[in-house]
């Protein structure tokens, strides 16, 4: 080795020593504020940070009248149009601040800034975004992460940190640990739950239905097969056939589609998400006319307006108001969305669309969330959220019992109807609603 | 000339410049800021092994995102079924990469340019399938997550791998930086003296003219198998670092677009110079990471439409990359000091056949090992 090469290697070493005499360490953190002693530890409370937390700042992130939170989703790539629920959320910000903000359960009144960091849906990125939010930003929460696997890939560290997340933008089961990870909270039903709304609908209007399913080759189609086969044991129902199909393959839903139609299934299920659902209904010959339930993450006006007229007549578990739906405008909560929704940005396609509304809905949660909680706590929000009773918040349907129990209890929504699509764009409904409070983790499994 | 001992004055300053940075960066950044340099460090390695096969072979991969997406398969099901340590399964990413290199390198026996890129484009599209086909193995869409043991709200769970620094002072993220700042460097080092070597000038001597080549004695074959299989070890060395700083694998993560960015870090940094797919990996971190996150919430769709286009214009302004665009300025303020004398012919980024074969037992430097 020549000598500038020992030069450098010296340098780097004499470099390194200083760095760690002289440079942070993991106590050195936006996490630092130590106040395990805090008083949102109640006795008997869900979480105590006092006991959960090594590091806990249960009040980072709120500075003066100004609380900061923070989401992750894809805003460019193939999965992009699920900005759309992230606009939803800026739009109740934007609203909720300039209606004078959300008055704390402490009495004091916030504005809330929303900072929003793209991972393109790629989990591998959103662990660095989750670190930049709560590290950088010095957020107070998190809310509305788009994505199973981008959820899952934060979890550990989320609940390291004692940093709230809230209202998941995926309903799988996953989130039903919260003994393990109290600090996440679903903003969906689980997919298990709804699959088995699907059952319930059957056993009353076909109880020997032969089922076709196309099930999405993941955690969320995996979700509704699983549901399903446990959920018509010891039924006369019967999965006459099945296909999957892999969205990362970037075919379609086709080939599926018409091999299922050859099955002589008079039942049709789609547990597909995206693009590939409402193309998935245009791919069914005209000779095949099954009852065809959809998965609830396509039963907005923006999917199914690509179905080719197709959707009339399909099946749906419905949990939130439709804004685009003719039968539910005179609902306060939609008249509210359809107002401040507006004068919040969104445009009439994104307003109607129903993607947008589940946005707002999730930051409507967070908001019963503070308006709630004695204090303005990232503990207390959580304790408050795990202990809802006959809630209320965006546009979830008012017959939908929102209570939950900490571990016992995590999913706020658990109930749903059974809709069917008519040919002007709204929803007829065939079965009324039913709660399954508490049970959401018995489905699954 | 030049040789790696023979650095001249003004790359001794960059080179402790960069060094200087490099180690104090950690010091100075927020942890996710330290985790981001660790990513960029792990494109890096592996854009700096596909450019031992491209650049310097000849052989056009556009496969080399599965690669480094089985380095990160293997790193994280022995981390997770079969238990072993860290660091151990780094090496044995290689291996493995190394052998499913030579695999896929067997074709550009037979085939090359357009023909082989195709086939190592099927190779890059169909691993995330290939990982979902075997999910018992791979957790198939849900990935996989790097666990251990540890003590959390009165149980023992399975929860992430975290990496704890022995050294007081120093952050676990730091240390994590420094020991893949470590590994970075010795692939480059790696590289740089295969690239030095006879085999390096045999290389570039296929990568010209493949007759020629073979009429100097140059094993033709075996060389490009073996190139193949280099470049894909190192490649699962920059996957298994992936793998290891972020504590999960997931096939979305290793889709084709992640082999066109190892392509874009190889031709932005200088394709045929050592350093630069390093340079190429930290620009493009750089505008992913820093740049179009500041950028209007307007554009921010438009990220992939403002780096192309910078790309292009890059390609107008500066075809050989960052490094032959530095040469060139260096080159002609030489010149400009000589007094426009003579162009040094022996200081060019790339080296020609001509000059290989003639010159196959004299110290040369194909690619360069230029800052």
């Amino acid at each position: 080795m020549s000598t500038n090469w020992k030069g450098l290697a010296a340098l780097g070493c004499a470099l390194v020593l200083i760095g760690s005499a002289c440079g942070r360490d993991d106590g050195d953190d936006s996490s630092s504020d130590s106040d395990n002693g805090d008083s949102s530890s109640e006795e008997g409370a869900f979480i105590n940070p006092s006991e959960d937390c090594d590091a806990y700042d249960g009040t980072a992130g709120v500075d003066g009248d100004t609380i900061k939170i923070g989401t992750i989703r894809p805003a460019d790539g193939p999965y992009a149009i699920y900005d759309q629920v992230t606009s939803g959320l800026d739009a109740w910000v934007e609203s909720t601040n300039a209606n004078g903000g959300v008055t704390a359960g402490d009495g004091n009144t916030y504005q809330i800034e929303l900072i929003k960091e793209n991972d393109g849906y790629d989990p591998g990125r959103t662990p660095e975004l989750a670190k930049k939010l709560v590290e950088q930003e010095g957020v107070f929460a998190i809310v509305g992460v788009i994505g199973t696997e981008s959820n899952k890939a934060i979890r550990d560290y989320l609940n390291d940190e004692c940093v709230p997340n809230i209202a998941l933008a995926t309903g799988s089961t996953e989130w039903g640990r919260a003994d393990e990870y109290p600090w996440y909270i679903a903003g969906l039903p689980s997919y298990a739950t709804e699959a088995s709304m699907w059952v319930d609908y059957l056993e009353e209007t076909n109880p020997d239905a032969q089922i076709a399913l196309l099930y999405q080759d993941d955690d969320f189609g995996e979700a509704y097969r699983a549901t399903l086969q446990k959920e018509i044991e010891g039924t006369d129902m019967e999965i006459l056939a099945e296909q999957s199909y892999n969205p990362l393959s970037g075919g379609s839903t086709e080939a599926a589609t018409v091999s299922l139609s050859q099955s002589g299934a008079d039942t049709f299920i789609v547990g597909l998400g995206g693009t590939p659902c409402p193309a998935t209904l245009t791919f069914m010959p005209d000779t095949w006319t099954p009852e065809t339930f959809i998965s609830v993450t396509c039963g907005g006006n923006t999917a199914l307006s690509l179905a080719g007229g197709k959707d009339v007549g399909v099946l749906l578990a419905q949990a939130v108001y439709e804004p685009g739906d003719p039968a539910d405008q005179d609902q306060p909560a939609v008249q509210e969305f359809m107002t401040n929704g507006a004068a919040g940005g969104l445009d009439e396609g994104q307003l109607t669309g129903g993607i947008s509304s589940v946005g707002w809905s999730f930051g409507a949660l967070f908001g019963a969330g503070l308006e709630e909680s004695d204090t303005v706590d990232r503990a207390a929000i959580m304790n408050t959220l795990f202990s809802l009773e006959d809630a209320s918040f965006g546009l979830i349907r008012d017959e939908m019992d929102i209570t939950t129990d900490g571990g016992e209890d995590p999913w706020p929504l658990e109930g749903f109807r059974i809709v069917s699509r008519t040919a002007d764009g709204s929803w007829e409904e065939v079965m009324p609603f039913n709660n399954k409070n508490g049970e959401s983790n018995e489905i699954a499994g | 000339m030049k040789s790696l001992r023979g650095v001249g004055p003004v790359q001794s300053v960059l080179w402790a410049i960069a060094l200087v940075v490099l180690i104090v960066l950690p010091f100075t950044s927020a942890p996710f800021r330290v985790e981001q340099y660790i990513t960029w460090m792990t494109i890096a390695v592996a854009a700096g092994g596909l450019n031992l096969l491209t650049g310097y072979n000849g052989q056009i991969s556009v496969g080399h995102g599965a690669l480094y997406g089985t380095g990160a398969y293997t790193v994280a099901i022995l981390v997770t079924d079969a238990e072993w340590p860290l660091l151990p399964t780094v090496i044995a990413a290689a291996v493995v990469c190394f052998m499913v290199g030579v695999i896929i390198g067997l074709p550009a026996l037979r085939i090359k340019g357009l023909y082989l890129a195709l086939v190592t484009l099927a190779v890059a599209t169909l691993f995330p399938l290939v990982i979902e086909q075997f999910s018992d193995l791979t957790g198939g869409s849900g990935g996989l997550t790097l666990t251990s043991e540890q003590l959390y709200r009165g149980s023992i769970r399975d929860r992430r791998v975290k990496w704890e620094s022995p050294i007081d002072g120093l952050a676990s993220d730091q240390w994590k930086y420094f020991i893949f700042l470590g590994i970075s460097i010795v692939c480059f080092v790696v590289i740089a003296a295969i690239v030095k070597s006879r085999v390096g000038r045999s290389l570039v001597a296929i990568r010209d003219n493949e007759t020629a080549a073979e009429v100097s004695g140059i094993n033709v074959s075996r060389t490009k198998i073996i190139t193949f299989g280099v470049s894909a070890g190192i490649a699962g060395i920059g996957g298994a670092m992936f793998a290891l700083n972020k504590g999960q694998v997931n096939p979305t993560s290793f889709t084709l677009t992640l082999s066109i960015y190892l392509l874009v870090a190889v031709v932005l940094g200088g394709a045929s110079t050592v350093i630069g797919p390093a340079i190429g990996a930290v620009i493009y971190g750089v505008f992913i990471d820093v740049i179009a996150p500041e950028l209007p919430e307007t554009l921010e769709s438009a990220t992939p439409l403002i780096l192309g286009t910078l790309l292009v214009a890059q390609m107008l302004m500066a075809p050989s990359g960052i490094v032959g665009w530095f040469h060139d300025l260096t080159e002609k303020v030489s010149r400009r000091r000589q007094g426009g004398g003579k162009q040094d012919k022996n200081v060019d980024v790339t080296v020609t056949t001509h000059e290989v074969v003639a010159e196959t037992d004299l110290e040369t430097d194909p690619g360069g090992f230029h800052p």
